[in-house]
């Protein structure tokens, strides 16, 4: 059953990548994206992170992936994508794909990562709540100080200028 | 002679009718027995008394009440029944259906008019049978430059992640469709897909009104998800719990919102801006942009579509209850214990003829009747306030929305979150708290 999952799921991952970069149309493009981002939270739930999982769909498919197609719809098609086939660099890019992707499996299969076997529960989010506050404070501390900065910046961003505003009112 | 139908006769009358009934008849017994019985083949029978319950067994058993009530509660355990029927779809949409009623019914009221009349002789009650009716019998006009796979999948995409949002309330003690450790999670996650459906199906239309208002959902919806998410992190902080089921728990003496009123506040005007309504109906702004990314959907689809944003309604309020009014926790009005009689004498259902005396209570318990009425009654109340500002609030400019959204509700959602912050660190409440 979980061999299954993991194999459809992977098949999903990876053929919504390729097409996330082939697809002609900008829009399937970022929906193919959205399937990969998708692909990959179900791994995380197949290794007993629903957490993880969660966060994933919330943030990249939820945040992420709705940005990208914004942005695809308000921008003019021609203006950034120009019909340059080049079949040279084509097959450069699946030649350096494939390099990459041999060197990482033979990297990966040679470190004896399948071979590991564990009895240890999946980490529950209590604790993992536990160690930021208890043993990696300064890291909890520096995240609070860049969100707390980014939030005033968004709030300083997102304030009307009252004086432009006040011109331009009609009433 | 009737004006409606000039050639009628009664003869062709009585003739259309055996005739439905005759294909009736050949239509159950070639396709329907054989439907009935392949389905029984797949069906796991329960072993009861040490026997396998076959079709037969069961047939037998259906016709007397008290073997069947038993069956009957095993069915009702079974995911199906849950996803199908009673916390999960079914009963949200018959809520939701109602909602529709009320809601036209309500604003006629507010605005001086008679809403739905004629339609089932009592104030219009069959209208929405009748707009359900016409729904599914108009054609399906397709855009023909529309995107077709994306503007199909849409409408669909639409109310199944809606019936998503539906299965994770927890409606009754024991009752929830998905009992999930990380419930708020999962709604926030499901809540993230809504936008991007719209985009899509605003886009997928290649027409002029649904990209505007897609644009205008987007912009609203991803600007009002995050104060969303910051008002809900109190009531995380004071429960140290995202089951949503734990939640309700732990609000057995008193609901949050007399602790966080400010985010009670702040996360039901979010609601009422991800639901696209009044005074936040921008996206489907009908005097300006016609229906919005609504305006290319045509019969079912746009059933479809009004389907799942009533679902979204239900599971918002429903939420809401969930959150900060204690879910079903109330005071017991219905009976505590079965009546006495009940456990010594059964019921009676003839009398002088039939006795049904059935282990464990009738179908529910009292606990879970109890704890619905509350639900259902809180989330009621909580509906009428969403419906109520559309018969009160003009419509509000989108740049006053947005800054809504990004300014003063992040900012009392930040208050929110120091409250909180303050009744744990203060050891009132929360983990190991004094309350």
């Amino acid at each position: 059953m979980v061999d299954s999952l993991f194999l459809g799921i992977a098949v999903l991952t990876i053929v919504s990548a390729i097409a996330a970069l082939e697809m002609r149309s900008l829009v399937y493009g970022g929906i193919a994206l959205m399937g990969t981002l998708g692909g990959i939270a179900g791994f995380f739930i197949l290794l007993d992170s629903p957490f993880v999982a969660l966060f994933q769909i919330a943030v990249y498919v939820g945040s992420i992936a709705v940005l990208i197609l914004f942005t695809i719809m308000l921008v003019k098609r021609e203006l950034i994508f120009q019909k340059k086939e080049d079949t040279k660099r084509r097959y450069a890019g699946i030649g350096l794909m494939l390099i990459v992707m041999i060197s990482l499996g033979a990297i990966v299969f040679n470190s004896g990562i399948s071979s590991i076997t564990t009895e240890e529960p999946a980490v529950d989010y209590r604790e993992i709540g536990e160690d930021f506050l208890i043993y990696y404070w300064p890291a909890l501390v520096a995240m609070a100080l860049v969100l707390a900065g980014s939030v005033t910046g968004a709030m300083i961003l997102a304030r009307r200028h009252d004086e432009v505003e006040d011109e331009q009112r009609t009433d | 002679m009737s004006v409606i139908a000039p050639k009628f006769r009664l003869g062709y009358l009585i003739k259309g009718l055996t005739d439905n009934i005759f294909w009736i008849i050949v239509i159950l017994t070639l396709v329907g027995l054989p439907v009935v019985q392949i389905v029984l083949i797949y069906i796991d029978f329960p072993i009861i008394d040490g026997e396998i319950w076959n079709p037969f067994r069961v047939l037998d058993a259906m016709t007397h009440p008290e073997r069947a009530l038993p069956l009957v509660k095993s069915f009702m355990q079974t995911d199906f029944f849950k996803v199908a029927a009673f916390p999960g779809f079914g009963f949200a949409a018959l809520i939701a259906a109602a909602t529709i009623f009320v809601e036209r019914k309500l604003l006629a009221k507010l605005q001086l008019r008679v809403g739905p009349f004629y339609c089932g002789k009592v104030e219009g009650i069959l209208q929405l049978m009748a707009d359900g009716l016409k729904l599914i019998s108009k054609e399906i006009i397709i855009p023909a430059k529309a995107d077709k796979p994306l503007f199909w999948a849409a409408p669909v995409l639409f109310a199944a992640t809606a019936g998503a949002f539906v299965a994770l309330i927890p409606v009754a003690p024991g009752w929830v469709v998905a009992d999930i450790d990380l419930g708020l999670l999962a709604v926030f996650a499901v809540i993230g897909f809504f936008p991007i459906i719209t985009i899509v199906s605003a886009w997928s239309a290649n027409s002029k009104f649904p990209f505007i208002g897609g644009i205008r959902a987007l912009y609203q919806m991803v600007s009002f998800e995050i104060p969303l998410i910051l008002s809900l992190l109190g009531i995380v902080m004071l429960t140290g719990t995202l089951n949503l089921v734990e939640i309700v728990e732990s609000q057995a003496s008193f609901p949050w919102i007399i602790f966080m009123p400010i985010g009670a506040i702040v996360f039901f005007i979010c609601i009422l801006a991800e639901l696209e309504r009044i005074p936040f109906d921008l996206p489907e702004a009908e005097s300006e942009i016609v229906a919005g990314w609504l305006t290319e959907f045509s019969g079912m689809m746009y059933g479809l579509v009004q389907l799942g944003s009533y679902l979204k309604l239900y599971a918002f309020a429903a939420l809401f209850v969930v959150l900060f009014l204690g879910g079903w926790n109330g005071p017991w009005f219905y009976p505590m214990e079965p009546i006495a009689e009940v456990i010594t004498d059964g019921v009676v259902l003839m009398p002088g003829a039939l006795t049904l005396e059935i282990e464990g209570g009738l179908l529910f318990s009292q606990e879970m009747i109890n704890g619905l009425i509350w639900f259902v009654l809180k989330t009621v109340g909580v509906i009428l306030v969403i419906l109520i500002p559309r018969g009160v609030f003009p419509r509000i400019r989108i740049d006053l929305l947005l800054q809504i959204g990004w300014y003063k509700l992040i900012m009392l959602a930040f208050v929110n979150i120091f409250i909180a912050l303050a009744l744990v660190y203060s050891g009132i409440i929360g983990p190991g708290g004094i309350l």
